[in-house]
């Protein structure tokens, strides 16, 4: 029994601004189960990132329907929102995005200041996270101190500490060397195989992609079918009789 | 929010250069603030109005303090209903040794002996020296701080060279007094000055102002009222105020002071407004993206921008207590400078005056950060992340 973690429906989000009218996303249905590692990839432009932002409520979709975690994101306030992605979504980004002026235990703290816990329990949970991506030693490094790799395996400690659901990754090995985004892919196929967590991640490369259970492809803001990437699509959309 | 304290201050004073430099110049316009603010504070409600005092009323000419009035205005005010007594309150000038040191520049009064201890109580003299300078007529007596300052005892010869009257006193020092205002005066009998006097000097019969003692301290107004009432359609009206208000009209005597205070503490407050909001600003904006990055994790608006204002609150805070600070070690220095202008003598950066001048500090911090923070909470998320590397 799969249980869906993620179901859109006719998901569309538009940008307009004066006379710029950009469809981002149209109509796009997916849905992805509890456990899925799943890899969302297209070029440049194509709508990745744009998916990513509505299914982590940090933007409002134009049309179409979206529940996350059997909420439907519509329906809430942004204050609502806010406290549901600090409880339910751990969200990691191409550039790290640590706070300089915080030590990476401090930086894994944040998001728990957000909740319950007392000091002593955030310092003790962000030092666990950080043991879990290896970086056990160096809890009072600042930012500056790490190496691009040591700051995203934070940035990865970050996004789990409050133990979310659902785990989003824009582009994460898009800074870092070859070795390095081994290491966070790795680190993220963990995640998805000893924790069981939920994993959406955007990447432009089939070696990230090849990490992750699904893969699905985006063009011109439109959600292939599972299974077909671009030139597949095309030869298919020239010869009507296949199915889309 | 307690919990994002240690955030708030380490971000609020993460450019240390620039810290350092907004603290620097709120503690220096604090500073500034805080010592117009005791100056306010001495100056116009400068130490603690005495019982006595609350009883006291100064009469003068209604045309200014230049102008005389007949002596015998002092009879005619004394037999006023509500009036307990009064004296002649002269005022003499003149010189003392060399006019050109500043040091010799002291408050010297023609007063009636037999009247002066009863209407000024509050004063604190031996019962020999009281009995010299009722009884001899060429005594004086002086405050403690005076005597001590020109090494006076107790019968030293004191030489006064008039200049609004042309007369040379010759007086004997009776002894020393202290009173509340601790200021630098000297009393001498006015029967001295008028007799020192040439026959036939129209200044023989006049006085400058009268000091009146009224029977109750709600009769004052009254009082003053009728006593120029009384004086109204004489050639030399009178204008009567208490003692206090009396002081504070010759402070303002130089100048609108109270106005000019004021505005240069406006000044100084809208200057740092503006300093303190451009630095906020900047500081804000090279930060939107941090700002995307807490709101992601689950910061709200809200504390986006309870923390951008407690920033602010803080800096200023700390400019504002170093300021606050430094001025009430500047005052100490003034208010032993301030010779005989008995008010500035309780010039002083009291806790109301640190409270206000902190105040002062802090909401100017949260004035100048309103703006950024509340559109730094307002931008949305990806808007904000648009500024991360
Ligand atoms: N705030 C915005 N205003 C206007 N247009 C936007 C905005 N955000 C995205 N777009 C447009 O929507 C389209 C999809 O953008 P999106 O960022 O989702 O692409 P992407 O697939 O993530 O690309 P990349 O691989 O370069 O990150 C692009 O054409 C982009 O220009
Ligand atoms: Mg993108």
């Amino acid at each position: 029994m799969s249980e869906a973690v993620i179901e859109t429906t006719k998901l569309t989000k538009e940008f307009i601004r004066d006379e710029f009218h950009v469809v981002a996303l149209k109509d796009a249905d997916l849905t992805v189960n509890r456990g899925d590692f799943v890899a969302l990839m297209g070029p440049s432009g194509s709508g990745k990132s744009t998916l990513l932002h509505l299914i982590a409520a940090m933007d409002r979709p134009s049309s179409g329907e979206i529940r996350v975690l059997g909420q439907d994101l519509r329906a809430l306030t942004d204050r609502a929102i806010a406290h549901w992605r600090n409880a339910h979504i751990g969200f990691i980004f191409q550039s790290f995005n640590l706070l300089p002026v915080l030590s990476a235990l401090e930086n894994v703290e944040l998001p728990l200041k957000l909740t319950n816990l007392k000091g002593a329990e955030r310092m003790e949970h962000a030092a666990t996270a950080l043991k879990l991506v290896g970086l056990g030693d160096r809890l009072g490094h600042y930012p500056r101190q790490l190496s691009g790799g040591q700051e995203q395996r934070v940035a990865i400690a970050r996004a789990i500490v409050t133990d979310p659901d659902l785990i989003l990754a824009d582009e994460p090995t898009g800074n870092l060397d070859a070795a390095s985004a081994t290491d966070v892919l790795t680190m993220l196929a963990r995640l998805n195989k000893e924790f069981g967590k939920t994993i959406v991640m955007v990447t432009h490369d089939p070696h990230a992609a090849s990490f992750a259970t699904r893969v699905r492809h985006l063009e011109k803001g439109l959600l292939l079918p599972e299974g077909q990437a671009p030139e597949e699509w095309n030869a298919a959309a020239a010869h009507p009789g296949s199915e889309g | 929010m307690h919990r994002l304290g240690s955030l708030i201050v380490k971000s609020g004073l993460r450019n240390r250069r620039r810290s350092a430099l907004t603290i620097a110049s709120t503690a220096a316009s604090l500073c500034l603030l805080g010592i117009l603010m005791a100056m306010y504070g001495a100056l116009f409600y400068g130490g603690d109005e005495t019982p006595a005092q609350a009883l006291r009323l100064i009469t003068h000419h209604k045309v200014g303090l230049a102008d005389a009035m007949p002596v015998s205005y002092r009879d005619k005010i004394r037999s006023l209903a509500g009036v307990r007594d009064a004296m002649v309150w002269q005022w003499f000038g003149g010189t003392y040794k060399d006019a050109r040191d500043q040091r010799n520049f002291f408050a010297r009064f023609a007063v009636e002996p037999d009247r002066f201890f009863r209407i000024r109580p509050e004063i604190v003299i031996s019962g020999d020296a009281k009995r010299a300078f009722e009884n001899g007529r060429t005594a004086c007596i002086a405050t403690e701080k005076l005597a001590r300052k020109f090494g006076w005892k107790t019968g030293e010869r004191i030489t006064l060279v008039g200049d609004i009257f042309p007369v040379t006193l010759e007086l004997t020092l009776a002894g020393t007094y202290t009173d509340p205002e601790n200021s630098e005066a000297l009393f001498f009998s006015q029967d001295y000055l008028r007799e020192s006097l040439p026959v036939g000097n129209s200044q023989r019969d006049q006085a400058g102002a009268f000091q009146v003692q009224a029977m109750s301290a709600a009769d004052v107004v009254k009082v003053a009222r009728e006593i120029d009432a009384a004086f109204d359609n004489s050639p030399a009206p009178t204008k009567t105020e208490s003692e206090r208000a009396f002081q504070l009209s010759f402070v303002s005597f130089l100048g609108n002071l109270k106005l000019f205070l004021a505005a240069v503490s406006g000044a100084i407050a809208f200057t740092l407004l503006l300093v303190s909001g451009n630095t906020i600003s900047m500081s804000v904006r090279e930060r939107v993206g941090e700002v995307g990055i807490l709101k992601t994790l689950g910061f709200t608006p809200g504390m986006i921008l309870g923390m951008i204002l407690g920033e602010s609150a803080v800096i200023s805070g700390i400019g504002g207590g170093m300021g606050v600070a430094l001025a009430a070690v500047i005052c100490v220095g003034l208010r032993q400078g301030a010779g005989g202008f008995a008010n500035l003598q309780t010039m002083a950066v009291t806790p109301a005056v640190a409270a206000l001048a902190m105040g002062t500090a802090v909401l100017i911090g949260l004035v100048s950060s309103v703006g950024p923070a509340v559109s730094a909470s307002r931008t949305s998320i990806l808007e904000s992340l648009r500024y991360t590397g």
